[in-house]
């Protein structure tokens, strides 16, 4: 599986770069433009993600830009629904309002830090991702 | 239960949602018990409380409620879709309770931190045997079945974090050897490497990298580390570098200490957010400004700095949460304030003879008319509905009545009725209790007694709260068979409660009492719900510490009344300020009769000493202020006095004062535990010239005069 996380607080990157690789290659962005970069460059090269994990905040785009980005690009390319990457964000801003609007702007489940990695994977599952 | 509280919202919300919609659930219930079956809109209610209960635990993965949701949620589908007859409505308001309390402990173990692991397989099959038996009646009445229920598989998952609890919090201490080169790349590095297991952590001195200098105060004061972390003690030392370390002080700490190390360290500790607020106020939350992609964008890092957000957001929030302790730090402060007030108004500077006051006056009573508003706000800022009490007490009573095979019909009035938070806790249990004892003792056993003696066959409990001159009045009444004066009288005999004193000593209300005194049970047998001996007793003892007081009225064969009064707040009170002697005292206004002025023709002596006052035909127990408490220099003759009638439970007592100061609010403070206890005070306060008045405890005068 072909991970893309997105992260910028060093602690928590080299945490989850860890615990990710477990299920598959992961690649590690610092930003959230890098991400979308990322995202779109391996939609090019016809390897898409499979799983995304985005940090909300995040210089120059923060998750939700990215999340939003990533939908739309995946709209636009008439990408069908079940061929999409799935999208885990990751974050302590877990206000019930910001969840929502996580929800609303589509992503596959939103994990509040500091991270339970046995739900993680629960949800991994769930998401026939492992 | 613990007070726990969880600071992830999403989950909070989730318990907050739940209980609202199980509170509901059980309410309707409840309401229907008796009638046929449900209606339309009852059944459309329930059906949508478990949807949403089990779209929310589906979201958040809790399984076993989510099972037993949609499952619930499935019978009322087919009776919403298909409006069978004939449904066994009792076994059906069962099953949904059924449901109700299975999904109700899951919840409390979130609640408490836990994994709710409770098993929904029986609940589960019950049901579908129900369901099952269901649509076959379905089919028998010709009705033809609706499409299955399709559950869709939640597609979004939220993953709380991980429970603080598990964490460990450490303190480390690192001090290198004194000649150790460049300290700060080696605390660095310590740091780099404990970020591999930390969940949080915090350094000082901040700038070990960028400033060169931190070595030196790294060398002389240590290298201090704050650590938030799910590993051991072992695994933490075996990632810190300990070559050039000296000593290395480790210290586990809980999180309280952690919290309050934060501080130290220049970051704030984690708020601790306790809700307080109801139905209303969440709706209102709602509203809040909302937010949108890049709303999050964090500014590039300053060196030494904590991310800060591009945007910063406005709050627009229509709700806090307040923690407890600042409200009740408010309510000391406002208590003060109204000191303070009393303490400018009344300075005996004012009373310089020839001073034009005309200004002053008219500042002063906007003054008080200010402090009057605060604490009328924040008094209502503390007032909660007893709406969830009395929804708790109607579900007693259908557990309680079923289980013992009454008919009881139960009617709540004034649930509206708003008190005090602190008081609320309070009156729980011993209201609890009450009502239990209506429905076991109070009620007759069998609807034959009841119509032998002329009464409908279904017996009745009314709850009822009011709201009257500052106090707070919650009865419980039933239509039973009363309380009976020679049974009590006899057993209080037996159980030696009562000494010798024959029953005529005592009056109707003395003699009701006795089922408050410790040890007393009227109840031959003991039953599950009442009956051993112990709670009347407690329910007074708590209601007392309240400052409240428990009324019992009751009539033989036709029911009992017991009714609980309780101030409707404890804080300020308004009371008369008087004086006897050099001493000042204060005597809550509302236990005041009257003011009179008698003369010695009116005073009775007995010979044992003791004293009674002859007022318009009637005796009065009379207690002399300056006698009791030793006071010097106060007036004896009751012509140069003035005597005050006060009136507790129903009961009247004159006393002696000599004079009347003025009427104040008072703030109630306990009477130091360096002073010993004294009977008849019930506290101090403060007045407005700084000296210090007691408060006379109307009701402990009346008990000790009682006792001699």
């Amino acid at each position: 599986m072909k991970i893309l996380l997105a992260e910028d607080d060093f602690a928590s990157r080299k945490f989850m770069d860890k615990q990710l690789s477990q299920y598959g290659e992961c690649d590690v962005m610092v930003d959230g433009e890098e991400a979308v970069d990322a995202f779109m460059m391996a939609l090019d090269d016809g390897e898409p993600y499979d799983l995304a994990c985005l940090d909300v905040m995040m210089p120059v785009m923060d998750g939700y830009q990215v999340l939003k980005a990533i939908r739309d690009i995946e709209t636009q390319k008439g990408i069908p629904k079940s061929e999409r990457v799935k999208v885990i964000m990751t974050t302590a801003l877990n206000d019930e309002r910001n969840v929502k609007m996580a929800f609303e702007l589509g992503c596959e489940a939103y994990a509040g830090k500091p991270i339970d990695m046995e739900k993680f994977e629960k949800v991994l599952k769930k998401l026939e991702l492992i | 239960m613990a007070e726990e509280f969880n600071t992830d919202s999403m989950l909070s919300m989730f318990l907050y949602e739940s209980y609202q919609g199980l509170e509901k659930l059980e309410g309707i219930i409840l309401e229907k018990q008796d009638a046929d079956c449900f209606d339309d809109s009852d059944i459309n209610d329930i059906f949508r409380i478990m949807h949403t209960i089990k779209g929310s635990s589906g979201v958040l993965m809790y399984e076993n409620i989510t099972k037993a949701s949609h499952k619930l949620e499935d019978v009322f589908y087919y009776l919403r879709e298909s409006h069978p007859e004939d449904v066994p409505h009792m076994e059906l308001v069962e099953k949904v309770l059924a449901v109700s309390d299975f999904i109700t402990g899951e919840l409390d173990k979130i609640k408490a931190g836990n994994e709710p692991d409770g098993d929904e397989k029986k609940l589960v099959e019950d049901l579908d045997q129900f369901l099952g038996e269901l649509k076959g009646e379905i089919k028998k009445q010709g009705i033809r079945l609706p499409k299955a229920n399709k559950q869709e598989e939640p597609t979004q998952f939220y993953i709380t974090p991980v429970a603080e609890e598990d964490s460990h919090f450490y303190r480390i201490v690192i001090h290198y050897k004194s000649d150790t080169q460049m300290s700060n790349i080696r605390a660095y590095s310590a740091t780099y490497a404990l970020k591999e297991v930390a969940e949080d952590l915090l350094y000082t001195p901040e700038d070990i990298l960028s400033n060169e200098s931190s070595g030196d105060s790294i060398l002389a004061e240590g290298f201090h580390m704050l650590l938030q972390t799910k590993s051991s003690k072992d695994e933490v030392m075996e990632l810190i570098d300990s070559s050039e370390a000296e000593t290395i002080d480790f210290e586990e700490i809980n999180k309280t200490e952690y919290g309050k190390a934060l501080v130290e360290f220049g970051r704030e500790a984690p708020p601790i957010v306790i809700n307080l607020e109801d139905d209303k106020a969440a709706a209102k939350e709602n509203k809040q400004a909302p937010i949108t992609p890049g709303d999050y964008v964090v500014k590039s890092k300053e060196t030494g700095k904590g991310k800060t957000l591009a945007k910063n957001q406005p709050k627009q929030q229509a709700v806090i949460s307040v923690n407890v302790e600042k409200m009740d730090a408010l309510m000391d402060m406002i208590g003060e304030l109204v000191i303070a007030e009393a303490t400018v108004l009344q300075n005996p500077d004012l009373k310089v003879p020839g001073l034009d006051l005309t200004n002053f006056q008219k500042a002063a009573a906007q003054l008080a008319k200010n402090t009057t508003e605060l604490q009328d706000v924040i008094m209502s800022m503390r007032m909660m509905p007893l709406t969830n009490v009395f929804q708790k007490m109607r579900r007693i009573v259908f557990d309680v009545s079923r289980k013992l095979g009454k008919d009881i019909e139960f009617e709540a009035i004034g649930e509206n009725t708003e008190v005090d938070k602190n008081i609320i806790e309070h009156i729980s249990d011993p209201l609890m209790h009450l009502v239990r004892n209506s429905v076991d003792h109070g009620i007759e056993d069998s609807p034959e007694i009841r119509q032998a003696n002329g009464k409908k066959a279904k017996g009745k409990i009314t709850l009822e709260a009011k709201n009257e001159g500052g106090k707070v009045y919650i009865s419980v009444k039933d239509d039973g068979k009363g309380l009976n004066k020679e049974k009590l009288y006899n057993k209080a005999m037996e159980n030696g409660l009562i000494g010798d004193k024959l029953m005529s000593d005592f009056s109707e209300k003395d003699i009701f009492k006795f089922i408050t005194l410790p040890g007393f049970s009227t109840k031959e047998e003991v039953t599950e719900y009442s009956g051993r001996g112990v709670g009347m007793d407690v329910v007074v003892k708590n209601i007392q510490s309240i400052g409240g007081r428990l009324d019992i009225d009751s009539v033989e064969g036709q029911g009992s009344e017991m009714t609980l009064v309780i101030p409707l707040t404890l804080a300020i009170i308004s009371g008369i300020v008087i004086q006897v002697g050099e001493a000042p005292f204060v005597i809550e206004m509302a236990s005041i009769k009257e003011f009179i002025s008698v003369t010695e023709d009116a005073l009775i002596q007995e010979p044992g000493g003791e004293e009674f006052l002859v007022l318009r035909g009637d005796c009065f127990p009379f207690i002399r202020l300056c006698e009791k408490y030793d006071l010097p220099g106060a007036k004896t003759k009751l012509e140069d006095g003035i005597v005050v009638v006060v009136e507790h439970e129903g009961k009247q007592i004159c006393v002696l004062i000599d004079k009347i100061l003025q009427e104040q609010e008072i703030v109630v403070k306990p009477i130091p535990s360096y002073v010993k206890k004294v009977k008849g005070l019930s506290g101090c306060t403060q007045l407005g010239d700084g000296s210090i008045a007691l408060i006379l405890d109307v009701g402990g005068l009346m008990i000790e005069e009682e006792r001699r």
